[in-house]
């Protein structure tokens, strides 16, 4: 194929924008206000929204620039390069771990919240699974194209939450969103921490950047990516806050999706918005989801170069299918993206930036 | 720089085609110089056809034996009479000079003075020459001679030039493709008048020797995909072509897709708008479908029209055309999740009527939409099958049954009557009858879904379409540029369509080697 063609199987600083605003922007987005209205009192979580942000906004900047510095090389390889090939070894697998079980989470969120608000008898198993495999079909087909819904899904899904937004504008009363500034700082923290859980997946460029045409563009990306969920969330924020105050918030699994509830669209053509809305919703869930599974495959494959792809798909989706189905409630399902984020953020976060430090140190380079 | 790089690529990649095209001729015959023979041979190889024209006579007084050979009704026989016949016997009486005496000489003679034929060549094989004598054209052989003249003399009966049946306008011209493929590079070449247009000729099927022309504008086209889709008709091999969607199954990127990868048209103004876009036509001999290539999803959801009506206009009838797109795909699928799972979501009022309205219909809403739709794909299908003065009859039938008596005999709902006439009216709103067809297919997918999952299932299956539609290439090209690769150059002819006097340059998703529609725009 052509030099341009080729390049069109590279992907472009917005994409990978688009790409870090899609992985972002998924089930956390649903449930944030609950946790950041438990922790903090009211309006002040806006503080945390921004702080955990610019914390994350810092983290992600780090890890593109450890990945810009190994161009066209995986995590695998670079990690090999920084830091010996066992350690390698042992820091993708756990990666991979990672990655499989934010999969599981991810379509056990799907299930979860469709068996809630879309079906009255439909098992959960059967839910998650048709799900599951078409997230299998995504991964199955090439890369670029799978990295490519993204750019077709993520503009659809922040044209309905701006529905959802401008629909629900007069139910905003300002009194639910004072008081200002009455936390102290040990909540503000403690919000940030609860929000801070929502922006995980912006890692995606440690192991998408080798894909990017210009990979020094990775922290251009990355505040691309992480502006629309920071900008996403505040404004989600202040309007759950603003509709049900943060009293009734802390009480809703899914604030958001009820936010969605509340609209009433003049004319009375739909009813009840939330299930239009989460329908929706399931399109982002999906590409995050995909992302997910797809970076497990792509670590996997850049560790064991004999397997094929389609091997590891069949062979690691009944694994996630597995892990998946084992919260029994919601209590268990939370602690279980709890336990999967803190075992991230050591794994994606901590290491990669050890990874880099040490990197920075020896001098070591990777070369075009 | 690059375009030298292309240039060297071009000539590299050019010279396998031809080759190619070299190897898939029959073992040589040379002529010998004895006429009998020689049309003896062409008896027995033609199998002594009742329709060989074989006329013998005298050169003059030099008692030379000539012959003309040519099939009765492929050649254009006053044309026989009086350029060739006519002007041979004239020569013989009114020219000053004798006629030579050696056979060469005469042919030279003839070649060189004689025949007032543009066309005309001198062959020595024998199965060239069969080759040509098939398509039309005539023989003359000289007695003694091992050399014969071939002269272009393809003149049979063929379609006047309609309007395109398929693809109606309100606006725009009237003239479609016929059969020739000759009078089809007329009407490219009538819009065309860029002495860049290129028309590369070869024919395909080894025993059905039907002609096909690669049309392009060399420096607008993406040489690489030109090479491409070159390299995918050498591949062709099958013994007969009658229609160019042989050509379009032999190169199309992925056979198991429900979506066309190549658009055919008759329109010949459609076709060099895209040549004129950077894309490729394809033309066959025989057939008025010309295909486009390659593909992208913009091309099947707009119609010329959108171009030559005012930009407000075209842009609001390609916004109707994506909706009818969305309708003609989930209208049944969103029916079957909102009656079966969902009632809760249509407004209670409604709610209330449907569910009256579908009181006593004995089947869940999945089996009465399959049975309405199947029922709909059958008229459909009937309706073209049928001769023009029974159609009328399919629509009273269809119409009566489907409508009214399917709901007073308490089968279906008449909301599902009305989703079926949604449907079929949004799928004939697709400009692309090919494109209509494969919503069709995805429609009974859609349906499914919803049928398992309730709008769970339409928003899942609406995800598959859409992975398997950004997986989708035509020629290399993906299929959703320039949404997926996003071009936002692009966007300005592709649900907006931009004021003409915007559309500056042409669509990046085709890698158009000249870029630049509108260059006195610049200047100013």
């Amino acid at each position: 194929m052509s030099a341009q063609t080729l390049s069109e199987k590279m992907i472009s600083k917005n994409h990978m924008g688009i790409n870090i605003a899609s992985v972002t922007v998924g089930v956390g987005i649903l449930t944030f206000p609950r946790a950041l209205a438990k922790a903090t009192s009211g309006f002040d979580g806006l503080i945390s929204v921004v702080i955990s942000g610019l914390v994350a906004l810092l983290i992600g900047w780090l890890l593109a620039k450890l990945a810009a510095r190994f161009p066209r090389q995986t995590f695998f390889d670079y990690t090999a390069i920084i830091a010996s090939k066992p350690v390698a070894y042992a820091l993708t697998l756990l990666v991979c771990l990672y990655t499989m079980l934010f999969v599981s989470f991810e379509i056990r969120a799907i299930g979860n919240i469709a068996k809630q608000y879309l079906f009255y008898s439909t098992p959960v198993e059967m839910i998650t699974l048709s799900f599951l495999l078409i997230v299998q079909y995504a991964v199955a087909g090439s890369r670029i194209a799978m990295l490519r819904l993204n750019l077709l899904f993520l503009p659809v899904v922040l044209v309905v939450i701006f529905f959802v937004l401008v629909f629900t504008t007069q139910l905003l009363e300002i009194e639910n969103i004072r008081p200002y500034f009455s936390s102290s700082w040990k909540s503000l923290l403690e919000g940030s921490k609860a929000v801070g859980l929502s922006y995980s997946g912006f890692e995606i460029i440690l192991f998408y950047t080798m894909l990017m045409r210009n990979p020094e563009e990775g922290p251009k990306a990355m505040l691309l990516g992480l502006f629309i969920p920071v900008s996403l969330y505040v404004t989600i924020y202040i309007f759950v806050i603003g509709v049900f105050s943060a009293e009734v918030a802390k009480n809703l699994t899914y604030p958001t999706i009820d936010l969605a509830k509340e609209v009433e669209i003049p004319g009375g053509f739909f009813e009840r918005v939330e299930s239009m809305f989460f329908t929706i919703w399931i399109m982002t869930i999906f590409n995050t989801c995909v992302m997910w599974l797809d970076i497990t495959i792509l670590n996997l494959t850049s560790m064991f170069r004999k397997v094929k792809k389609m091997v590891w798909i069949l062979a690691l989706s009944p694994i996630i299918y597995f892990v998946a189905m084992l919260p029994q409630n919601l209590v268990d399902f939370f602690a279980f993206a709890d336990a999967i984020t803190y075992f991230g953020m050591i794994i994606v976060y901590l290491c990669p930036i050890c990874l880099l430090l040490i990197a920075i140190m020896r001098g070591v380079k990777g070369h075009e | 720089m690059m375009r030298k790089f292309f240039a060297q690529r071009r000539k590299k990649k050019t010279s396998p085609f031809s080759q190619h095209m070299q190897q898939r001729q029959t073992p040589e015959l040379t002529l010998s110089p004895n006429l009998a023979d020689n049309l003896e041979l062409f008896r027995t190889l033609l199998g002594n056809p009742h329709d060989l024209l074989i006329r013998t006579f005298l050169i003059g007084n030099t008692n030379h034996t000539c012959a003309v050979i040519a099939l009765d009704g492929l050649a254009d026989s006053d044309m026989l009479h009086n350029q060739v016949l006519g002007h041979i016997q004239l020569m013989i009486s009114t020219s000053e000079k004798s006629v030579p005496p050696e056979p060469d000489e005469i042919i030279q003679l003839l070649f060189e003075e004689v025949l007032s034929v543009v066309e005309i060549k001198k062959e020595t094989s024998l199965t060239a020459a069969l080759d040509c004598i098939l398509s039309g054209d005539t023989a003359l052989f000289v007695d003694g001679s091992s050399e014969l003249i071939l002269i272009d003399s393809k003149g049979w009966k063929t379609r006047g030039i309609e309007e395109p049946v398929s693809e109606g306008l309100v606006r725009g011209p009237r003239d479609g493709f016929t059969e020739s493929i000759r009078d089809n590079t007329v009407r490219i070449r009538r819009r065309v008048k860029d002495p860049n247009l290129r028309f590369e000729s070869s024919w395909v099927g080894t025993r059905s020797k039907t002609e096909l022309i690669i049309a392009y504008i060399d420096d607008i086209v993406d040489h690489e995909m030109l090479d491409e889709v070159r390299r995918r008709i050498a591949t062709i091999d099958i013994d007969e072509v009658e229609e160019s969607g042989f050509i379009e199954q032999w190169i199309e990127d992925d056979f198991l897709s429900p979506f066309p990868q190549a658009h055919n048209t008759e329109r010949p103004d459609k076709v060099s708008a895209s040549l004129f876009q950077g894309r490729v036509a394809i033309l066959l001999d025989g057939t008025p479908m010309v295909l486009i290539l390659p593909v992208t999803i913009g091309l099947l959801l707009h119609s010329p029209e959108d171009y030559y009506e005012r930009w407000i206009v075209g842009t609001l009838t390609r916004l109707l055309r994506y909706l009818a797109a969305f309708f003609a795909v989930f209208s049944p699928s969103l029916y079957i999740a909102l009656v079966t799972f969902h009632p809760g979501l249509i407004p209670s009022d409604l709610a209330f009527s449907i569910a009256a309205t579908r009181d006593g219909v004995p089947f869940p809403a999945f089996i009465e939409s399959l049975m309405m739709i199947t029922t709909m794909e059958l008229l459909q299908e009937a309706g073209l099958r049928l001769p023009k003065p029974i159609g009328q009859t399919v629509g009273i039938v269809g119409g009566l049954v489907i409508g009214d008596a399917a709901v007073s005999a308490g089968i279906v709902s008449p909301v599902m009557v009305i989703v079926v006439a949604l449907t079929a009216i949004s799928s004939f709103a697709i400009p692309s009858f090919q494109l209509a067809i494969a919503f069709r297919m995805i429609r009974f997918f859609a349906m499914f879904g919803a049928a398992i999952f309730g709008i769970y299932g339409v928003i899942l299956s609406l995800i598959a379409i859409m992975i398997h539609l950004s997986n989708l290439t035509s020629i290399g090209y993906p299929y959703l540029a320039p949404l997926a690769p996003q071009m936002p150059r692009d966007w300005k002819d592709l649900i907006l369509r931009a004021p003409v006097t915007f559309l500056k340059e042409r669509p990046q998703a085709l890698h158009p080697e000249d870029e630049i529609r509108m260059r006195t725009g610049d200047s100013k």
